[in-house]
């Protein structure tokens, strides 16, 4: 009985897992596996739980759309690129993926050209300047789901009582840090920096930009070793070694940046237009404004533009993939939607990508209208180019290394060799 | 009858973890030494074989031996001195005095939480604009003005050395612990009679009696020590430049943020095949002592 039992409970165990494999397989419905990065503390809601008018996004598709499953995962951005990389390893690619880079997805042909699935009408309603950050060798590989752009925030409490008006030039900035800590006697940083790997690369472009150099140069090529780039991150270093900034730029990021700002220890942070919403919900109650982003004299400034996307993975196995494309055009179409894109672009707190959203937006908080205009004249990350992940890390790379002594121009000139090699 | 029922009975009840650890743990490491010799893309699609490409690649990366040099001073101290201080700590709880049970349940505590709330509540603590220490050492009076306590990167790293030797101890002192209260209390007594004092008692019957367990808590010391990830990755990300960085936290940076999946799956290999010349050099050694013994 004992030896009976035993067998039995083993074979269970083992069969069990075999279980865990899912066995069905619907001839008529059309599953689309979906990957959504979360945003912020109420992406997972309005997707899946009850965050969209007591319903959520997937009931609602499906209710519209019958005959197509969505298997929808909403990721933290901490671990979406560990996810897609496990998922592309073991030939599990998602159908839909919302994410920032697209590259070396379209480069190693996994991606399906955009022309393949998304609908005319939609393809003209996207901002065309958003478009051209998705495209390589002429083809689009994936739509904008929104958009931030940054500028420079300030304490307006703190500007007053010091008596100093925002900076426009990295002189003024010198100027206006100097006063800050003079008035306040250290218990104000002036300014915010962050070189961590989360951003470090967004404080490359703030400077850089500002001085009339870039990640790439005017044929764009890479050109991350310009004089230009060097005197702009040497001009980052100097307001730390002068303690206008927080003091741990390489573990401190943006966030911690904008804890400080909403407590009214930083008087100025660089931050996107989410911010004020940010500082709400932190309880803070910051009289705060907006300025460009300081640029170098006689240089001009540039606000740094941060957009995210939706691609569409290739899939072989699908029987029928003309029905598959449709499938997918219609889930774009059905977000895109301005009855429930508009809703979603303003509770994540972005700017959208598609003109139809915009009147929208525009009458429910008129900031939207000026952060707009801002967003018009952004220069953005040279996603579209392969080497784009290497040139992230390689610049923040760069700038910890010269907060510990090391000469930021050898090590942009090392970037540099090892992306032309 | 009876007796060739029971030959084969164990390996009935065996089965079950022995299919667990096959599938979850032996074929995710052929895999890996499969990868390891393999090209990856940078979006993780697996290509031909590249011999030890990827090996020399991962030698060759320019924060290499900064990786390995933190890797060696992380677990020499971390398991170095939470064995010591956890040997230490064991010895006071061994004692019967007032409170002990409170005492060795407030120990359990840095052991029971989770590694990242650990690193995360630390990372408070030594905070510089409003972290708990400065205030502590502010409203003492003992300071006038903040520390910064994250001065620089190499102080970094002893704080996150310090956090992992304090989540460590209670580990290695609930081992000694174990170990000191199977020892026969009659043992003392004699040596007590025979007129041997404190330092000798520990040195010829306490440190040779503990010594097994002493052996199993350094031997997972060192594999957990080696592979834990939530510290470091949770109080710095390795920064500066991967200057706090060990091997475990390195290559999961190589591998996800810098996409270099062929080196970081070759120094996992290279980690693992470190890891088990340790765990082998010092099974021996204490085995041989124990022989010997």
């Amino acid at each position: 009985m004992k030896k009976f039992t035993s067998i039995l409970l083993t074979s269970a165990m083992v069969l069990s897992m075999a279980a865990a494999v899912p066995a069905y397989a619907e001839t008529d419905t059309i599953e689309l596996d979906v990957i959504i990065c979360q945003y912020g503390p109420n992406t997972n809601d309005w997707f899946l739980g009850s965050g969209m008018d007591g319903s959520n996004f997937v009931a609602k598709f499906e209710e519209a759309n019958p005959g197509i499953k969505l298997n929808l995962d909403v990721v933290s951005w901490n671990d979406v690129y560990t996810e897609v990389d496990t998922r592309i390893a073991n030939n599990n690619a998602p159908d839909i993926l919302n994410i920032d880079v697209f590259a070396n997805y379209a480069n190693e042909g996994l991606l399906l050209p955009v022309s393949d699935y998304c609908p005319e009408e939609l393809y003209n309603d996207f901002f065309p300047s958003f478009i051209d950050q998705s495209v390589i060798d002429g083809t689009v590989w994936a739509v904008p789901d929104l958009a931030s752009a940054r500028a420079l925030y300030y304490n307006v409490d703190i500007f007053e009582e010091v008596g100093i008006e925002p900076p426009t030039t990295w002189a003024e900035l010198e100027d206006a840090c100097q006063a800050i800590i003079d008035f306040y006697e250290g218990e104000v940083y002036p300014w915010g920096i962050d070189m961590t790997t989360d951003e470090g690369q967004a404080a490359f472009a703030y400077y850089t930009w500002g001085n009339g150099g870039g990640f790439v140069d005017e044929n764009g090529e890479w050109a991350v070793n310009s004089a230009e780039n060097a005197e702009a991150i040497n001009f980052a270093l100097s307001l730390v070694q002068n303690g206008y900034t927080n003091p741990n730029p390489a573990t401190q990021t943006r966030y911690d940046l904008q804890d400080m700002f909403a407590a009214g220890k930083l008087a100025m942070v660089i931050a996107p237009n989410s911010l004020p919403t940010y500082v709400a919900d932190k309880g803070g109650q910051i009289n705060m404004a907006t300025v460009g982003i300081p640029a170098n004299e006689g240089k001009t400034s540039s606000s740094v533009g941060v957009m995210d996307r939706v691609m569409a993975f290739k899939d072989d196995s699908a029987p029928d993939q003309a029905a598959r494309n449709e499938a997918i055009g219609k889930f774009l179409q059905f977000f895109y939607d301005p009855e429930n894109y508009v809703g979603w672009v303003s509770m994540e707190g972005f700017l959208p990508a598609v003109n139809s959203a915009v009147e929208a937006l525009v009458a429910s908080d008129e900031s939207f209208g000026a952060w707009l205009d801002v967003l018009g004249s952004c220069q953005f990350y040279p996603t579209a180019k392969a080497e784009w992940d290497q040139v992230k890390q390689g610049v923040i790379a760069a700038e910890q290394n010269a907060l510990t002594g090391a000469d930021i121009q050898a090590e942009l000139d090392a970037l540099q060799a090892e992306l032309v090699k | 009858m009876e007796s060739s029922k029971h030959k084969w009975m164990p390996y009935v009840w065996l089965l079950p973890s022995i299919l667990l650890i096959g599938i979850f743990v032996v074929f995710p490491i052929l895999i890996v030494f499969r990868l390891s010799f393999s090209e990856i893309s940078k979006a993780g699609v697996v290509g031909g074989f590249v011999g030890f490409q990827n090996y020399i690649d991962a030698v060759n990366l320019p924060a290499f031996k900064t990786v390995m040099k933190n890797t060696f001073w992380w677990v020499l101290s971390v398991v170095g001195l939470s064995t010591l201080l956890g040997f230490i700590i064991a010895l006071v709880l061994n004692q019967k005095f007032r409170g002990r049970k409170i005492a060795r349940s407030i120990l359990i505590f840095p052991w029971a939480t989770s590694l990242v709330i650990q690193a995360s509540v630390w990372n408070y603590i030594i905070k510089y604009e409003y972290g708990n220490l400065n205030n502590v050492l502010l409203n003492l009076g003992i300071i006038r003005s903040p520390i910064n306590w994250r001065v620089s990167y190499q102080v970094e790293f002893i704080w996150e050395c310090g956090v992992g030797i304090f989540v460590t101890i209670p580990f290695v002192a609930f081992c000694v612990l174990s170990g000191l209260q199977s020892i026969d209390e009659s043992l003392y007594e004699s040596a007590t009679v025979d007129g041997a004092g404190f330092w000798s008692k520990l040195w010829y019957i306490t440190i040779p009696l503990v010594r097994p367990s002493l052996s199993v808590s350094t031997v997972l010391n060192i594999i957990y020590v080696f592979n834990s990830f939530p510290i470091i990755f949770t109080m710095t990300k390795g920064a500066p430049a991967n200057k706090t960085d060990t091997m475990v936290t390195y290559l999961y940076m190589l591998s996800f943020y810098d996409r270099k999946k062929g080196p970081a799956n070759a120094l996992s290999v290279i980690g693992f095949l470190i890891l088990c010349l340790c765990a082998g050099v010092y099974m021996m050694t204490v085995m041989r002592k124990e022989d010997e013994g």
